[in-house]
């Protein structure tokens, strides 16, 4: 059985209202040996008197049941700046993992078996192997320009499934959200399409990473890591390198600047992600500092960013896209299989855009027109 | 008394045309309609339901019946409540398979409430009755409520039409109604 009643729980429940095993099973309307066997695991009550004992017990579902770990979906945020992680927004999460469980035999190309990293480690050396191992399954050099196309191959390659979505700039609390299904052994990874465009390949770089490594998703520890290894994929040692030189060449700030700007452009990501690998390299090999101060990095990169459009901007024109469009997109530029899976779905058993709604966090005025263009 | 508790869907199909309806005894099981403070915010942070449902906000009379007729719970009963949903929006979840539109946290809320409160849930949503029917909480499609309001008198023949008439006008006729149209209301229609 995959689920079970929590008995530590239940008894000190019954305790602290004077109840019985008998007077429960009585107000319930069971056996007492039904309550019996509840507590010792070998069954489990009806739905009418699971909530019932809810009531009675004055319990929550979390503090009733007892679920096994492999059915819970794993979750990993990419958070937006300056929000916090909730119990909400991982109850969230979670129930949208659960909803997605339907979703899954509908979907094509999942491999069981994927790739992953060995002792994960943020120690530049381990990184910049790992990186370099990465890139090579890609077909790439140390120095070549990782490029959007190789990064959702590489998705592909290994079954997660994208989920591009229009959340907004400042709505959402995520980014980005990875939500793992371990007994489904499927992994779905939403991006939001409302988000700067300098960011945007460091955080699928950021969930390629998760994808990875699967063991540390949901843990500081794995978003720590995460960023570490989204940094060097971008930008490895042989690139930092060459950014290192051409910034000690410069001799003024303004000259520094817009050696790693050049850099920044031509790998197109962000300028404050080229300092951080130029930093880490000069800080490996114990080289002079590149000498820029802190405060004239976020200058130059919040003057960046706020001349970048969103993704959103530079996909679709007009803004918000016909439903039709966005699919294609989702469909042929992110290669997912995520809207073909669920068109099929949602006709084959004749669900509603409540559904649609609720896995894509989206308003139903959303959802309803997605759904129409689904069943059309 | 009977409470008979509304799903916002079939709040806002009846409420522009029966009035008063909130809190009003009808039937010899004294039926009283009433509904879950959320039906406000979920209504006004709805761009397609505020466009749908003008009257919603411009009909003074029906919201300030509707502000002063809602439910209200005390502390104990709010935390009834929370425990009550989240086990039915959990089983949801882990039978998510089970339901053609998995019902969404405000729909167990409903439900949880129609347990409670020992109330009859009226609602069009054919995956809220079949989750109610595994937690066996009574359930009302909305035809059959307007049935039971027309054997109480608390509408009248004219009245059922003109529902149906707005309804179908609107797109919102569900597919209950439309089928169990001649049956529950036969003589009504077969004389139009």
């Amino acid at each position: 059985m995959d689920k079970i009643l929590c008995k530590q729980n239940i008894q000190a429940s019954l305790q602290k209202e004077g109840l019985s095993q008998a007077a429960l099973a009585k107000q319930l309307g069971v056996s007492a040996q039904a309550v019996t066997n509840w507590l010792k695991g070998v069954d489990f009550p009806r739905p009418e008197k699971l909530l019932k004992l809810a009531i009675l017990l004055k319990l929550s579902f979390d503090q009733l049941v007892q679920q096994q770990e492999n059915t819970q979906p794993i979750i990993a945020f990419r958070k937006r700046a300056g929000t916090k992680t909730t119990e909400t927004h991982i109850e969230n999460a979670r129930a949208i993992g659960m909803l997605l469980k339907p979703l899954v035999p509908y979907l094509q190309g999942i491999h069981t078996l994927r790739p992953q990293l060995s002792n994960p480690s943020e120690n530049y050396t381990h990184l910049q192997q790992a990186v370099s191992e990465a890139r090579s399954k890609l077909g790439l050099s140390d120095q070549t320009v990782l490029d959007y196309h190789h990064l959702i191959g590489q998705f592909k390659e290994v079954g997660a499934v994208l989920v591009p979505v229009l959340w907004g700039e400042k709505k959402q609390h995520q980014n980005a959200m990875h939500i793992h299904l371990p007994e489904e052994k499927v992994t779905f990874i939403f991006l939001n399409l409302d988000t700067s465009i300098e960011d945007f390949k460091f955080w699928m770089a950021h969930e390629l990473a998760h994808v990875y490594t699967p063991a540390l998703v949901g843990t500081e520890e794995g978003e720590d890591f995460a960023d570490a290894f989204a940094g060097v994929l971008l930008f490895p040692n042989a690139c930092a390198q060459i950014a290192y030189q051409d910034v000690v060449r410069a001799r003024t700030t303004h000259g520094k600047i817009t050696a790693l700007q050049k850099h920044a452009t031509h790998h197109s990501i962000s300028f404050f992600t080229v300092y951080k690998q130029v930093e880490s390299y000069v800080r490996n090999l114990q080289l002079p500092s590149i000498g820029i101060d802190e405060r004239s990095i976020h200058i130059v990169r919040n003057q960046v960013s706020k001349q970048l459009p969103l993704v959103s901007e530079a996909l679709f024109s007009p803004l918000p896209p016909p439903p039709s469009n966005y699919i294609a997109s989702v469909d042929n530029g992110f290669q997912s299989d995520f809207f073909r899976a669920l068109r099929v779905m949602i006709r084959e058993r004749d669900m509603g855009a409540g559904y649609v709604k609720q896995i894509l966090n989206i308003s139903l005025a959303d959802a309803t027109a997605l759904h129409l263009e689904l069943i059309s | 008394m009977t409470l008979v508790l509304l799903d916002t869907c079939s709040y806002l199909r009846f409420a522009k045309r029966i009035r008063p309806m909130l809190g009003v005894k009808f039937g010899q099981k004294e039926y009283e309609i009433t509904i879950l403070p959320e039906i406000q915010s979920e209504v006004l942070h709805s761009s397609r339901l505020k466009h749908n449902f003008p009257w919603f906000i411009s009909d003074k009379e029906i919201a300030s019946e509707r502000l002063s007729k809602q439910l209200k719970f005390s502390k104990a009963e709010k935390q009834a409540l929370d425990n009550a949903t989240s086990v039915i929006y959990n089983w949801v979840l882990m039978n998510a398979r089970n339901y053609k539109t998995p019902p969404s946290p405000t729909d167990c809320k409903v439900l949880a409430l129609g347990q409670i409160r020992n109330a009859i849930v009226v609602t069009d949503d054919l995956s809220m009755h079949t989750l109610a029917n595994e937690f066996q909480i009574p359930i009302l499609h909305g035809y059959e409520l307007l049935k039971k309001m027309l054997t109480a008198k608390l509408v009248d023949k004219e009245l059922v039409k003109e529902i149906y008439a707005a309804l179908e006008v609107n797109s919102d006729l569900p597919r209950t109604w439309i089928e169990n149209r001649d049956k529950a209301f036969g003589r009504i229609f077969k004389q139009a």
